[in-house]
């Protein structure tokens, strides 16, 4: 159980809980015996549905239960229905899952049951046939957009995202996501789901030529002004790491070790900066024959040394790395 | 109260009544009943009680759930077949040295294999959700059952590597964001094929590190809480890159034995919380591998006792912390 406080209950309470419990569990047991009876009868009718609604509206982790209930549909209910009424249907079940997404956003089962209904959603109407189907889908970033506003780090409401955003097919759906990371982004800057989201979504833009290269100096802007304000959280500084990881030559290596210089010049105590400035001068040590290989060994071996004294959990991978420098050197 | 040791006995005793108190929670998570076995027995393994529950009783359950529509195990009696539930039910027979009683091997194999999509992720079952943990699952279960040469390794793999993200870390699906647990079912899909070769050892061990908070607990990516369940998501990741001592080992111990429930027995996610057997497991894990005394030796890659992993000749080359003698 994540996030349950441990409550000592007296005996009284205890029996009391025991006693309001009772009846409940009198109550679910007997739903689902009913349900796995009529599943076992092979019994595809409204009955059969209607009686699943309930028992998933108590228990959405019931997966046995979602399998059935697509069942159902699929054998009993759909074969006697209309497309527009499977669509509508499938529709309610959308609204279904949403009610139940609100409740309990981090079962695997409802998010899986969502998707089996968008990929369900049939062909229509006649006159234009993918028009259901988009409007259905154009609907899912709203939702998936409520969810993210509830919890911005919500990995299953991420995920979603990136497979409605794949099967939207909306020309500047990529330009969009951008904007829609750095909205996040600036609202937290602690929030690493958008951040990684944004290395994606550039990723591909830069890959299409959708957008120019010259846009990665603006995500050096973004990043330096998230590492000077917040210079203890991870997250900027890894997708820092990301953007040299890009490919980093010798001035570019040299420009931002200056910039986190700054910055440590001002906090001098930053773990961070001073992880990040091991991590690049050992990157430029490997540029070649001219760097000063010598000062910038003995600047990182400095820095192993204070790492160690303020953030002494770790300060066996600063030993490693630290004999790994000086073996090379 | 200060929790400074591991109360053996009370986690024991809770494992054994996990069973007992049929309440409406416990009907309630019957769907994750195959899974809540395995976590308990390999407790008590680890905790040297492997007999504390009844073994024939367990066994007769596990073949219970059968579900011979399909031709492998859901997570309880008349429940749907599912990868989650049928790795578990493998490991509990395994453990239970019971694995000749599987009601039919071959359809068993035909089954996982047949979960496998084309991009070569694994559906967890016959509706399609799928994500990396499956892939782990069905390489896990085909691997204990002497299968892994009826796999498709090169697609397997090819998809796992579409998972990696640039720091080191692997996420759920292809574009997913890296998250510990998911670093641990893919690194252990790889580890279990021998192809370590292909994961930025020195990008994941750092990132993996970097999970540690100061209050000596793991969490599973950047600026997240710390859970005692990422005890072995995370460490169990750098046991199989040789990492362990990349982390504060007595700081990580401290916070584990300080999430027990003294009066109860069982471990929670967090100091204060309600215990439940998955924390109960994933703690007792993270204490063996980080060298916990009096424990028996974990392998990290099949979350099982690690002499019986080497009996089955599937050792690979990992390293957790030496034990401890006091």
């Amino acid at each position: 159980m994540h996030n349950v406080k441990r409550v000592p209950l007296s005996e009284d309470a205890l029996k009391a809980k025991q006693t309001r419990e009772h009846a409940q569990l009198a109550r679910y047991l007997n739903l689902t015996d009913t349900v796995l009876t009529k599943r076992k009868n092979k019994d595809y009718s409204n009955d059969a549905f209607e009686s699943t609604t309930a028992l998933l509206r108590d228990n959405p982790e019931f997966y046995t239960i979602w399998n059935y209930r697509r069942q159902i549909l699929l054998r009993g209910i759909f074969p006697q229905s209309s497309a527009v009424q499977i669509k509508d249907i499938l529709i309610q079940e959308l609204s279904m899952t949403t009610e139940a997404l609100r409740r309990l956003p981090k079962v695997y089962w409802i998010w899986n049951h969502r998707r089996w209904c968008l990929e369900a959603i049939p062909q229509g109407p006649d006159d234009d046939p993918t028009q259901w189907k988009q409007s259905v889908w154009n609907k899912e970033l709203y939702v998936v957009e409520r969810m993210l506003d509830t919890d911005p780090r919500n990995f299953h409401a991420w995920n979603y995202r990136r497979y409605v955003l794949a099967n939207v097919a909306h020309p500047n759906s990529e330009t969009h996501e951008l904007a829609y990371t750095t909205k996040k982004i600036e609202s937290s800057l602690t929030n690493f789901s958008a951040w990684h989201q944004r290395s994606k979504v550039l990723s591909s833009l830069w890959a299409k030529g959708t957008l120019s290269l010259d846009s990665k100096e603006e995500e050096f802007d973004l990043v330096k002004n998230a590492i000077f304000t917040e210079p203890n959280d991870q997250s900027a500084w890894i997708y820092h790491r990301w953007l040299m990881g890009l490919g980093a030559d010798k001035e570019l290596l040299e420009r931002e070790i200056s910039v986190i210089q700054d910055l440590l010049d001002e906090q001098p105590d930053s773990k961070w900066a001073m992880d990040s400035l091991v991590h690049y001068k050992s990157l430029l040590i490997q540029t070649g024959p001219n760097a000063d290989k010598l000062t910038l060994t003995n600047d990182c071996l400095r820095l192993l040394n204070d790492l160690r004294t303020i953030d002494p959990q770790r300060r066996t991978r600063y030993d490693d790395l630290g004999a790994v420098l000086k073996t090379n050197q | 109260m200060s929790l400074t040791t591991l109360l053996v006995g009370k986690h024991v005793s809770y494992i054994q009544n996990l069973g007992k108190n049929k309440d409406l929670a416990y009907h309630r998570t019957t769907h994750l009943r195959m899974n809540g076995i395995y976590w308990g027995l390999t407790a008590l393994h680890i905790m040297g009680h492997p007999e504390a529950l009844d073994r024939d009783e367990m066994i007769a359950y596990v073949l219970s759930c059968w579900d011979q529509e399909a031709g492998a195990f859901g997570a309880h009696p008349e429940h749907d077949a599912h990868l989650l539930s049928t790795l578990s039910a493998i490991q509990v027979l395994v453990m239970q040295d019971a694995l000749d009683r599987i009601p039919d091997l071959e359809r068993l194999v035909t089954w996982i294999l047949s979960l496998q999509q084309p991009s070569g992720v694994f559906a967890g079952d016959t509706f399609g959700e799928f994500d990396t943990r499956f892939t782990f699952c069905a390489l896990n279960a085909l691997s204990l059952l002497g299968r892994l040469n009826h796999l498709d390794e090169e697609k397997t793999v090819d998809y796992i590597q579409r998972c990696r993200n640039f720091d080191g870390g692997f996420g759920a699906q292809a574009g997913a964001e890296s998250h510990a647990a998911q670093v641990y079912t893919c690194l252990g899909s790889l580890a279990i094929l021998d192809r370590l070769d292909l994961v930025d050892k020195s990008a994941l061990s750092w990132w993996l590190a970097e999970r540690q908070l100061p209050n000596g607990g793991l969490n599973g990516r950047p600026e997240k809480l710390e859970d005692v369940c990422y005890s072995f998501w995370v460490l169990s990741s750098l046991a199989i890159l040789n990492k362990v001592p990349w982390i504060d080992a007595e700081k990580l111990t401290a916070f584990i034995l300080s999430a027990q429930d003294p009066d109860n027995g069982g471990i929670a996610d967090r100091p204060g919380d309600v215990a439940d057997v998955f924390h109960t497991v994933f703690g007792i894990a993270g204490l063996s591998l980080l060298g916990y005394p009096d424990l028996v030796d974990l392998d990290p890659i099949y979350c099982m006792p690690a002499k019986l992993i080497e009996k089955m000749g599937l050792r690979k080359d990992w390293k957790a912390l030496e034990r401890r003698t006091e």
